[in-house]
């Protein structure tokens, strides 16, 4: 079976505001396998957005990836797993006696496309990370937000988590990270001293604030890891 | 209308007519207040008129100054007639009036009229951020209050939202399993 990465629709935003697109085709060389996205990322990030003035050219950028095979469109989503999952994540918690939808059903293609294909999952994502890798960190949350008791269902949280817990999960800024590893991002290093951490802090802080969900701690964690001697 | 969101709608109008009753017109901070207490509602219960009064409510915190004497006393009849309505069980007729309090806040003047749409919008993409920091998903946000991605994601990489939280897996994990990926051998030093 070829290696795939299946995308989310906010680390394509995330990349696509960063005016970092361009570096998916150079990846993919590296990759050497399939970078897919789902029917329900491409509505989000190219359909939608073509109706909307202020985004229609980003959606061009992306339609641009499709057109010349950086990105392909997955057919075969499992739908009955995503209806499964998106059921289990909108049951676990409630507020007085009433659910809260945490995730929306065409935000579990991807990652249930990712389960079944056995890949990774690019995701910017909050809230689906939190919920399979630490759900307990997302009861919190939700707990300390909300105005209202929050009661959880340890089943379905259980569950969700548990079915998924194999998908690894990576961000727009772990794939910046590839490419400025990759030599990618060298051109833009500045003739200065430190040139290479005001690239990094840089291109980060741009991913981070185009809506990546990365911790100030942890751009400052790569940043070292990148950095090192 | 459910009875639950019937009642929580008279609740945010009763007490948006009594904040926009006060005596200094100017001061209409508590109407923020009140929009952040309807969203939680939103949350919950994924209504539509919910959605409608919490963006009417954060618009007329926005836009409430300029809405003076003629104007404003309008505004307090339209809510009223808003609140009877619905206390009757009057559904047409407190849609007719909500759509009548709009009409109010585009009288109000020429600029706001011009900008209304933007201050729904940014009304829009404000609440959105704020169901964003409570734990919703990027999409689940936008869909409930009618955005799309993009707009979520522009306004919430550059708040809090959704960077207020702590990671499990750690930094240098992750980072592992992206170079395996792409065939790298993890922390390569460039310098």
């Amino acid at each position: 079976m070829k290696k795939s990465l299946f995308f989310d629709t906010g680390p394509l935003i995330s990349l696509t505001l960063s005016r970092l697109l361009w570096i998916l085709p150079k990846l993919k060389e590296h990759f050497n396998g399939h970078f897919y996205i789902t029917p329900a990322v491409k509505r989000e990030l190219i359909e939608r957005p073509l109706t909307i003035k202020r985004f229609s050219f980003e959606a061009l950028q992306a339609l641009k990836l499709i057109r010349e095979g950086v990105l392909e469109v997955y057919d075969e989503v499992p739908q009955q797993k995503a209806k499964e999952l998106t059921a289990l994540a909108n049951q676990s918690f409630s507020a007085g006696n009433k659910t809260i939808d945490v995730m929306q059903s065409g935000e579990m293609e991807s990652i249930s496309s990712a389960l079944v294909e056995e890949s990774t999952l690019v995701t910017d994502e909050r809230t689906l990370r939190l919920f399979v890798e630490s759900p307990g960190e997302l009861q919190k949350l939700l707990e300390m937000r909300f105005k209202k008791k929050i009661t959880s269902d340890s089943d379905s949280i259980r569950s969700f988590s548990q079915q998924l817990k194999g998908v690894p999960i990576i961000r727009s800024i772990e794939l910046v990270s590839v490419a400025y590893s990759l030599g990618l991002l060298d051109e833009y290093v500045p003739e200065q001293k430190k040139g290479r951490d005001l690239l990094v802090d840089s291109v980060f802080w741009t991913v981070k604030y185009n809506g990546c969900a990365v911790t100030e701690q942890e751009i400052e964690e790569i940043k070292r890891l990148l950095l090192k001697k | 209308m459910k009875e639950v969101i019937r009642t929580e709608i008279l609740y945010d109008l009763t007490n948006a007519r009594q904040i926009l009753q006060q005596e200094d017109p100017q001061d209409v901070t508590e109407l923020k207040e009140l929009s952040d207490h309807a969203i939680d509602d939103v949350a919950a219960h994924k209504d539509l008129d919910l959605v409608a009064i919490t963006v009417l409510i954060y618009s007329l915190y926005k836009i409430g100054p300029c809405i003076l004497g003629k104007n404003r006393s309008e505004l307090l009849k339209g809510l009223t007639l808003a609140i009877e309505s619905l206390q009757q069980y009057q559904f047409g007729r407190y849609n007719s009036a909500v759509k009548g309090v709009y009409a109010i806040v585009q009288k109000c003047n020429v600029k706001v009229k011009e900008h209304l749409d933007d201050i729904m919008h940014a009304a829009k993409v404000k609440k959105g951020a704020v169901l964003l920091g409570k734990g919703l998903s990027i999409g689940q946000a936008a869909g409930l209050m009618g955005l799309s991605n993009w707009d979520l994601q522009v306004y919430a990489g550059k708040t809090t939202a959704i960077s207020e939280h702590k990671e499990n897996i750690p930094v240098d994990k992750r980072l592992k399993i992206a170079f395996q990926l792409f065939g790298i051998p993890i922390v390569r030093s460039k310098r």
